[in-house]
């Protein structure tokens, strides 16, 4: 579904993507984690053509993503949650909600919507900056979902979210996986790209080093400790 | 005395509601853009010029207002997309590049039209007493389609879909992209807007003002202290301060000289500046 290819970063001087193969298959919900500032958000951004890549392949589907517009990417059918949520704060709940429709919302996708996030319904006429970071996360997800999306990526959906917000999150990604969306996931935390996620690449220093199971992962941890400094 | 008072109150308030027109499309270009745009006081020009033409090809005044604007709007999407885009992310260059397009566009103006001031006859003549004194009719009717204009402005802004990607894509420009808005479409939509806001000014302060290659030039520091004071990229603050700015130096060129009433707006300006640099108009933003 989505395969990456030699892909190759500059920002300036700096040379942030150095090769990154990945692939995220139909339905499939993989991760990607590694240190600060290994690359994950540019790799994210790269897919989405926020940000000009100097080698390598982005296909989505059989399409270049190299032949669209950066704002054509999400017609394609990837969704985005950007990292601090990217909420538009002047905007309200339900502006947020339908930004990337366009026509009419779909009703009954709206309902669905609004089953996985009820908080959201009780919302709609309040700006997206009066929300709780939390609530925010979940306008995130759920303005995604209002594309129609055949891929989510997630950049650290659950960062800086209150705990017992962050199971709910991880149950909802974990619901849109099942009705056969594909996430690919960039983490710091690791329990929770393990819960989510069958399929594990770890970045470092811009390239690929590993990708497998989770549960192979599992029983490596020196590769843990080497790559994400964390012990099992 | 009270009677000048009024008047130039009255002057002033209309004043202000033109130069609300003009000063939005200034502070929307700003806030989406990040372009200091020092040739807007010249779309208003070229507002009023075009104006004075539709009035000598048709003999009337009217079409002037769906004309004009729309040719304004077309003008504004050929600019932005030949001068501004090519230095976006730029925005110490925009200041030069538009400076440029301000020369260009009085100079050409003045090959065509000619350096002589002219004066357009108000289509609607008479006067209408309002609080004891004799008012013209035409102005009431400015002040009106100036509101008109304002309300309709900001109707699109919060109710239609172009309007809700524009202040998304002021927020944060790269989430717009990431969430299918065609960003590059609206930058070239609201320079577009801009140039027929200010175009639309022209048409409506034609018959009160002299239609002048110059024109935009004395306007243009008044608006840059209606966004100033407004606060930077606050649209309902920069039409309330062009409203009070233009008020203000209505009333105090009762008693005072023209001079001493810019002194009074820029004195303000500088207080705003030093004492709340967000703006006068926080509350209002959006």
């Amino acid at each position: 579904m989505l395969s990456l290819k030699g892909v190759n970063v500059h920002i300036g001087k700096l040379h942030i993507l150095q090769g990154v193969n990945l692939d995220v298959k139909e339905g499939e919900s993989a991760a990607l984690l590694g240190r600060n500032g290994v690359g994950k958000t540019t790799t994210l951004r790269a897919i989405m053509g926020l940000v000009a890549k100097s080698a390598g392949a982005i296909e989505f589907n059989g399409t270049d993503l190299a032949t669209c517009q950066p704002h054509e990417i999400p017609r394609k059918g990837i969704g985005y949650v950007p990292q601090g949520r990217g909420i538009f704060p002047g905007l309200t709940v339900l502006e947020n909600l339908c930004i990337g429709v366009t026509g009419k919302p779909d009703a009954q996708l709206e309902e669905y919507v609004f089953t996985c996030f009820p908080r959201l319904k009780e919302r709609l006429k309040q700006q997206g900056s009066t929300l709780s970071g939390g609530e925010q996360q979940m306008l995130a997800i759920a303005r995604c979902l209002m594309m129609r999306p055949k891929l989510i990526i997630l950049d650290e959906p659950t960062e800086g979210i209150m705990p017992r917000l962050v199971s709910q999150i991880r149950r909802e990604i974990h619901r849109i996986n099942q009705t056969g969306i594909s996430i690919l996931l960039v983490e710091q935390n690791l329990e929770t790209a393990l819960k989510l996620c069958p399929r594990i690449f770890l970045m470092e220093k811009g390239t690929i080093v590993y990708s497998g199971a989770a549960q192979e992962l599992k029983t490596q941890p020196e590769i843990v400790h080497r790559y994400l400094g964390l012990s099992m | 005395m009270m009677d000048t008072i009024l008047l130039l109150a009255l002057n002033g308030l209309i004043w202000g509601l033109i130069i609300a027109l003009i000063a939005l499309g200034l502070s929307i270009i700003f806030g989406l853009l990040d372009i200091i745009n020092v040739a807007h006081g010249d779309f208003f020009m070229v507002g009023t010029v075009l104006t004075w033409y539709v009035l000598q090809e048709t003999g009337l005044f009217w079409p002037a207002f769906i004309l004009v604007p729309v040719i304004g709007f077309v003008l504004g999407a050929l600019i932005q997309r030949s001068i501004i885009q090519p230095i976006r992310n730029a925005a110490a260059l925009s200041i030069v590049a538009t400076f440029g397009l301000s020369l260009i566009l009085q100079e050409l103006v003045r090959m065509i039209f000619g350096a002589t001031p002219r004066r357009i006859l108000p289509p609607i003549q008479g006067t209408i007493p309002i609080f004891g004194i004799e008012y013209e009719i035409y102005r009431i009717l400015a002040a009106a389609l100036s509101v008109a204009a304002l309300i309709a402005f900001f109707l699109f802004l919060q109710y239609t879909k172009i309007g809700t990607w524009m202040r998304a894509v002021r927020h944060d420009r790269e989430t717009a992209i990431a969430m299918g808005i065609p960003a590059q479409r609206i930058f070239i939509l609201t320079f577009g807007i801009g140039f027929a806001l200010a175009a639309f000014g022209g048409v409506v302060a034609a018959p009160i003002t002299t239609v002048d290659f110059r024109g935009g030039v004395d306007l243009l520091p008044f608006c840059f202290m209606a966004v100033i004071i407004g606060g930077l990229g606050n649209l309902p603050g920069t039409a309330a301060a062009a409203i009070l700015l233009a008020l203000l130096e209505g009333v105090i060129q009762s008693f005072a000289d023209p001079t001493v009433a810019r002194i009074s707006s820029l004195v303000l300006m500088s207080a705003v500046l030093m004492l709340r640099p967000q703006g006068l108009f926080r509350g209002l933003a959006k």
